[in-house]
């Protein structure tokens, strides 16, 4: 009893953590996409909340909060209601198996506790994209149950759009799974630990040097289908704003609207953390070791990992609004043929070259 | 397709180059925009902004009632009562004036219309208002918004016969009135 009360108590503290973690993040994303994109097109951003506009998303949140919340006529209230909530519990839960910091295990009175992943199971990735495909069903009935033809369009939309590039984003996958042996984030970021000839997207073999098993093609698969499945520009149809006013969150307004958003940027900082710890070595540093561990702060070494995996996930973020601030928005003609008939071939052919170099070369 | 654009393709070039296009944006920052309420922009000389009636220096309104403004508006914006001066039979003058500045879009055809220069474009914009009824403006308003703005008049010329009201004034190399 006072074990699992205690196992209860930590998880719930990691959970905690995680999510304010995420929720800070999210805030810090909507900030820095306003900047970055004005600095980009050469405005300044918002500069009116706080010094250079710093206590922005703490203006948005109070505003949100206090805004009048609009159920249309003739929409279904339940359905209505339970859409963005779907939606940001699955962008949040997803977050479950990554591993932020390295494969410690803590004995706290004889409970092994890992701090730094809530969950290691031996699924992991699969968990993430089963869950990531769930997010597709809050959007869809947001745009359903909000009787109004643009929310419904925009639903529509994102279903062909997830199922296209869910698609790539498994099969990009697999050349990584077919390296590490393993479906768990945690062992797949541990295959990858040694220096960045080691990251998969380079794929030196544990003992070379040279690219030999490298999985830049699946990086390049899954960065633009990860862009996709966030609906993101240049694949951001479901809410396409000169076309469908805003997709599938038309109808929304106050906290429901803020539910949608912070889920779209939620799943950013998804797709951002599970790029990184499959093509870019998770907390590994691009060295072997650590620079605490030669200084001899072996205890402090996690902080170095922590930081290098914050790094990755904030350049992939960062690309995120690079791309936003670049690219204009697809046809829906083009995104589908790019997705079917470039992505997919791309990945596929991904799949065989890495069998056959693995099973020609084995990695140990 | 020739190779080289295949290439092209298959490497993402067009998209690099826009994307270095961005990135060098981000990194000479250099904001060409005004944070407008802290800064304002300098106007151009011949900027139009609010209309506004215009007095002499003595005092007395310019506006000899002509309504050839409301012929000259294209949105019907100017409504003109015309009246004469009391005492004074051959001379007339606006008894009403009406602006309804919500239609209006700032032509200046008016103000060329005015034979005896009594609209004046003002340097105002900021005229943004909560209720759309304020921007119904009568000619004490307009009066007011010309006394404000132009704060140098016009003298009244001396050649006009107190009783004529005198139209023309540019037209000085025409034969002038005898004393």
């Amino acid at each position: 009893m006072t074990e699992l009360s205690l196992r209860l108590a930590v998880s719930f503290v990691q959970i905690l953590a995680e999510v304010s973690i995420v929720m800070l993040t999210v805030a810090i994303m909507t900030l820095a996409e306003r900047k970055v994109l004005g600095w980009m097109q050469d405005r300044m951003g918002p500069m009116e909340v706080g010094p250079y506009g710093i206590l922005q998303p703490l203006a948005d949140g109070v505003k949100l909060f206090f805004k009048e919340d609009i159920v249309p006529a003739g929409a279904n209230k339940a359905m209505f209601a339970l859409a963005p909530m779907l939606t940001m519990v699955v962008s949040l839960i997803g977050f479950a198996v990554i591993p932020f910091g390295p494969n410690v295990t803590l004995d706290i009175n004889g409970l092994l506790i890992k701090p730094f992943v809530i969950a290691d199971i031996n699924i992991g990735i699969l968990y993430i994209l089963a869950i990531a495909s769930i997010g597709a069903y809050g959007i869809i009935l947001g745009g359903w149950s909000s009787n109004s033809k643009y929310s419904l369009l925009g639903g529509l939309r994102s279903a062909a759009q997830v199922i296209s590039y869910e698609l790539n984003v498994g099969l990009a996958i697999v050349g990584v799974l077919l390296l590490s042996g393993s479906l768990s984030l945690v062992e797949i970021t541990e295959a990858q630990a040694g220096g960045f000839w080691h990251w998969f997207i380079w794929g030196a073999r544990p003992d070379g040097f040279f690219p030999i098993h490298t999985q830049v093609f699946a990086f390049v698969v899954f960065l633009i289908s990860g862009v996709a499945e966030t609906n993101r520009i240049p694949f951001d149809l479901p809410e396409a704003e000169s076309e469908l006013v805003a997709g599938f969150f038309t109808e929304y307004s106050g906290m429901k609207f803020a539910f949608f958003v912070s889920a779209e940027y939620a799943s950013m900082v998804l797709v951002s953390c599970v790029a990184a710890s499959l093509f870019l070595g998770g907390w590994n540093a691009p060295y072997p070791g650590t620079i605490f561990e030669y200084i001899g702060l072996e205890e402090l070494a996690w902080i170095e990992h922590i930081m290098w995996f914050a790094g990755k996930v904030y350049f992939f973020l960062f690309v995120f609004i690079w791309l936003r601030a670049t690219l204009p928005r697809l046809r829906y003609d083009q995104l589908m043929r790019f997705g079917w008939k470039v992505l997919l071939p791309i990945a596929l052919a991904n799949i065989i070259i890495t069998a056959i170099t693995v099973y020609f070369f084995p990695r140990g | 397709m020739t190779f080289k654009a295949w290439i092209k393709t298959v490497t993402f070039y067009e998209l690099i180059v826009g994307m270095k296009a961005t990135m060098s944006h981000l990194l000479h920052y250099k904001p060409i925009t005004l944070q407008y309420p802290h800064e304002k922009r300098t106007l151009p000389d011949n900027y139009r902004g609010m209309l506004s009636l215009l007095r002499y220096d003595d005092g007395t309104e310019k506006c000899v009632g002509c309504d050839l403004c409301e012929a000259a508006c294209p949105s019907r914006v100017i409504r003109v009562v015309s009246a004469e001066v009391p005492g004074e039979p051959t001379k007339r003058y606006a008894k009403e004036y009406y602006m309804d500045m919500t239609r209006c879009l700032f032509c200046g055809l008016c103000v060329d219309a005015c034979p005896v220069d009594a609209l004046g474009m003002t340097r105002e914009y900021e005229w943004s208002v909560y209720d759309k009824r304020q921007l119904h403006l009568n000619k004490e308003q307009l009066l007011a918004i010309g006394d404000r703005s132009f704060p140098v008049r016009e003298k009244q010329l001396e050649l006009q016969h107190p009783n004529v009201a005198f139209f023309n004034v540019a037209f000085k190399h025409l034969p002038q009135k005898p004393d």
